[in-house]
């Protein structure tokens, strides 16, 4: 324990490469780019198959497919086709590591977006349309607002799975938080691993705490939070199962 | 003593006595899963007789389906005891104590995983009864409640309709030969027609099986139908009446069992009685090919003025008014008029003024099982019986 | 790896087949273990909220902490306090599997309808016997979906647990990383996601399975 505080005030840890902020920054960078992109490319898809019931076919094998496929094993054949193409190295590290922290965050986003705008009270919705308003409002003033308990909760966890990957990519040589960990095992350096350890335990939670208080905050009406969970606390429902 | 297929001496049907049963429910409401706030009990003391269906009635949250869990303990009193045969239930096991009790309820609990064979042998497996004893009784019982042993014993409660898992309930109830039935509302989720089916259906197994049954309903209706004795409960808890439906229907000993029973309750008492339990108007009768002059000077005295035209069996044919009647020759059935409605002996008289009223006639004939006329009944005859109680 | 060399050698894989055999069934084994006593706990733990409907919250949310962390993390933590060996890998996987588990078997109770329970207890089953026979076969189908999930999960995870050095399937991608050996990591990392794969389906079978009166209801 006294180990672990005198690495994190040890100032060498503060400077260079392998700094603190350094990685800090690379593993926030990494999470928050691979999370817009999927957020980019998943939520238009998944906006669009939710309003219109079509496509469920395609949410539901997403959720299947993303849940069995293990992310370390997924970055790692990533690695591997990269790895023989690409030159240079921050290429094929960070590459593998983007891709597969995307496709592994779209899965969640999409069956959540689906599962929450399929669950909006079919009798609020022809209302809406029997007022007048056209498909794009009935989404945008009715649907969003109610689902968006259940959205922001696979929000959550696409947030905790892509923090976990980017961890994961330190072992493929990539950046972030996650170099500690590989460092430390390395050199049995448990000072090391443990503060990387929970650095990027801090980040997930944190992450996940903050988009939870986002979640209560941005529901409609009385609810806490979404159905099933436990009144107001900040947990993610695993509609998807934690990859590595 | 009714006895089973096995010849074995059946349990006798047993006492139930409530003394001072109360059951209240703390400032924390005690809502269950199932969405209803359970009634509190106050003071409830009440004598079953052995082998009588006993009726507790009453409005929602009078506590009638609380007192009733109380038998069987699934709700303990809190005050007050619950006496079987004399003993205390409290004093057993709660367990061994429902293996001894049958009960049935609206959404008939079958276990959804087992077969209907296996769902009416629950009780009898528990009590370790051996396999063929099983077996055989799980047949006699399904064929008692009017289900096709063979059709019926292999297949899953989800492919039964609503009133056939009903009657799989009661027999699920029956089969290890309860001395007890507990029954809460339990033809409550059927439709009319099938309910009036399973209750008629009950009341031919009573008849034969004579165990003593605590039966719930809110239906005054069916109360009235099913009980030897009503035991009317009010808001509360407390109980208002107990009775005959006939004593509580003619006397009720209050404000709220005169409100609960209806402003029909005459029309009421008129469902407890049957057409056979009056005495009949002879009808002046006379078959085809009779003499007309005789049979038209025997019709001219009768004072309904009508001639009843029967066959050889006694069946009626139609009616002759007086004057269509020929001065001599004999009576054919040309032009007769046609019948008022054929009531039967065991129709309640309810039903027979219905009948009557509907047929616009003031009289209608009443007829045995095999058709044969057996005189006249008429409806100022059971207004009479209104009047007279 | 030298150039010109192709991606993936097929031939060097076979001449290894019972080594690659060997480590697919350690990770087999150690997934059967940590959802094995996940499964255990989390049953006991599902009992307990059962009787006392208030632990559900705290008991629920500690897990739920638990699965937020990165595997690699928990890994990681673990590793100065039970070492690099099987314990601490055993502890964090059936950590997972807790958050997984304990809410799935709770909701699988729970889903047994009230008046099935209700009958049960008024024929005269005991609580255990009730249980036994009438609940658990009943909440079967669901527990079998949350078993799914689970191990699903706990095959990807046991990948990354390679690192603190316990064999299975990521000790073939963790030694494939290091030797620069595209064989053998891309091998390792394909039969893990079949490995998982596999379990799906084979977890899917077994929920059609759970529930022969859905069939013969659903064959009327």
């Amino acid at each position: 324990m006294s180990e672990l505080i005198g690495w994190l005030l040890d100032p060498a840890n503060w400077s260079g490469r392998d700094a603190i902020p350094v990685r800090l920054a690379e593993h926030v960078l990494l999470s928050g780019g691979a999370l817009a992109i999927g957020l980019a490319l998943a939520l238009p898809l998944a906006l669009y198959i939710g309003h219109t019931g079509r496509g469920a076919f395609v949410a539901i094998n997403l959720a299947n497919l993303g849940r069995a496929v293990p992310s370390y094993a997924l970055l790692v054949i990533l690695f591997g086709v990269f790895a023989t193409s690409a030159r240079d190295p921050l290429v094929f590290t960070n590459g593998p590591t983007l891709l597969a922290m995307v496709a592994l965050a779209v899965p969640p986003i999409v069956t959540n977006a689906y599962t929450g705008l399929r669950d909006v009270d079919r009798d609020v919705v022809e209302a809406a349309r029997g007022v007048g308003m056209g498909g794009w409002q009935v989404l945008r003033r009715v649907e969003l607002p109610l689902a968006m308990p259940v959205i922001m909760a696979g929000l959550r966890i696409a947030t905790v799975q892509v923090i976990a990957t980017a961890a994961l990519g330190a072992i493929i040589g990539g950046g972030g938080l996650g170099r500690y960990i590989i460092q430390g095992i390395a050199r049995f350096d448990n000072p090391r691993l443990v503060a990387g350890a929970l650095m990027i335990a801090l980040l997930a939670i944190g992450a996940d705490l903050l988009l939870g208080w986002l979640q209560r905050r941005l529901a409609v009406g009385s609810r806490a939070g979404e159905p099933g969970e436990p009144h107001g606390l900040p947990i993610s429902l695993p509609t998807e199962s934690r990859r590595a | 003593m009714p006895t089973s297929v096995y010849g074995a001496l059946v349990q006798t049907a047993a006492t139930v006595e409530f003394r001072n049963v109360t059951k209240r429910y703390d400032g924390r409401s005690k809502v269950r899963a199932e969405g209803e706030t359970p009634g509190a009990v106050n003071d409830l003391s009440l004598i079953v007789p052995a082998g009588k269906v006993c009726v507790l009635v009453g409005p929602s949250g009078c506590g009638k389906t609380t007192s009733l869990k109380m038998v069987n303990r699934l709700i303990e009193p809190t005050s007050g005891q619950i006496l079987i045969d004399g003993q205390d239930v409290a004093a057993e096991d709660p367990v061994a104590l429902r293996r001894r009790i049958g009960y049935v309820i609206q959404q008939v609990g079958l276990f959804p995983h087992q077969t209907i064979a296996d769902n009416v042998a629950t009780v009898p497996r528990l009590l370790g009864w051996p396999g063929q004893r099983i077996a055989a009784r799980t047949d006699e019982l399904l064929a008692l409640v009017g289900l096709e042993p063979d059709a019926y014993r292999g297949r899953y409660p989800a492919q039964l309709s609503g009133g056939e898992r009903q009657r799989v309930g009661v027999a699920r109830a029956l089969a290890a030969d309860p001395p007890l039935l507990l029954m809460d509302e339990p033809f409550g989720a059927v439709d009319p027609i099938v309910r009036e089916r399973l209750q008629d259906e009950l009341l031919r197994l009573q008849e034969q099986l004579a165990k003593t049954i605590l039966f719930v309903t809110h239906d005054v209706d069916e109360a009235i139908k099913m009980g030897d004795l009503m035991a009317v409960m009010a808001a509360g808890g407390a109980l208002a009446q107990v009775g005959t439906p006939a004593e509580v229907l003619a006397q009720p000993a209050s404000e709220f069992v005169t409100r609960f029973v209806g402003a029909d309750r005459g029309l009421k008492r008129l469902s407890l009685r049957r057409v056979r339990d009056l005495e009949l108007l002879p009808a002046t009768a006379a078959r085809p090919g009779d003499d007309a002059a005789e049979a038209g000077q025997r019709a001219a005295s009768d004072e309904v003025g009508y001639l009843l035209l029967v066959d050889a069996q006694d069946r009626p044919i139609g009616w002759l008014r007086a004057r269509d009647i020929p001065l001599d020759g004999p009576l054919s059935a040309d032009a007769a008029v046609p019948m008022s409605p054929l009531l039967a002996e065991h129709a309640t008289l309810k039903d027979a003024l219905s009948m009557m009223l509907a047929a616009d006639v003031m009289a209608g004939i009443v007829v045995d099982p095999a058709g044969r006329a057996l005189g006249l009944l008429t409806v100022e005859q059971i207004a009479r019986t209104l009047r007279d109680g | 790896m030298a150039e010109g060399d192709p991606l993936i050698r097929f031939d060097w894989l076979l001449a290894r087949l019972d080594m690659l055999a060997m480590r697919t069934l350690e990770h087999v084994w150690l997934t059967v273990l940590a959802v094995g006593i996940g499964f255990a706990i989390s049953f006991a733990l599902a009992l307990v909220i059962r009787r006392q409907r208030r632990t559900f919250s705290p008991i629920t949310a500690g897990a739920a902490v638990v699965y937020t962390i990165p595997s690699l993390a928990l890994f990681a933590i673990l590793v100065p306090i039970t070492g690099r060996t099987l314990l601490s890998a055993v502890i964090a996987l059936v950590g997972y599997t807790l958050f997984i588990l304990v809410r799935n078997i709770v909701a699988a109770l729970d889903g047994v309808p009230a008046e099935v329970r209700e009958s049960a207890t008024a024929m005269g089953y005991s609580s255990w016997a009730r249980l036994w026979r009438i609940e658990l076969p009943l909440a079967l189908p669901v527990i079998v979906a949350g078993l799914r999930i689970a191990t699903v999960t706990t095959i990807g995870l046991v990948t990354v647990a390679a690192l603190i050095g316990i064999g299975g399937l990521g000790f073939l991608i963790e030694n494939g990383l290091r030797q620069f050996f595209p064989t053998l990591y891309i091998a390792g990392a394909v039969l893990s996601v079949a490995l998982a794969v596999l379990a799906d389906a084979l977890f899917v079978v077994l929920q059609r399975l759970a529930t022969p009166w859905a069939r013969a209801r659903a064959a009327t």
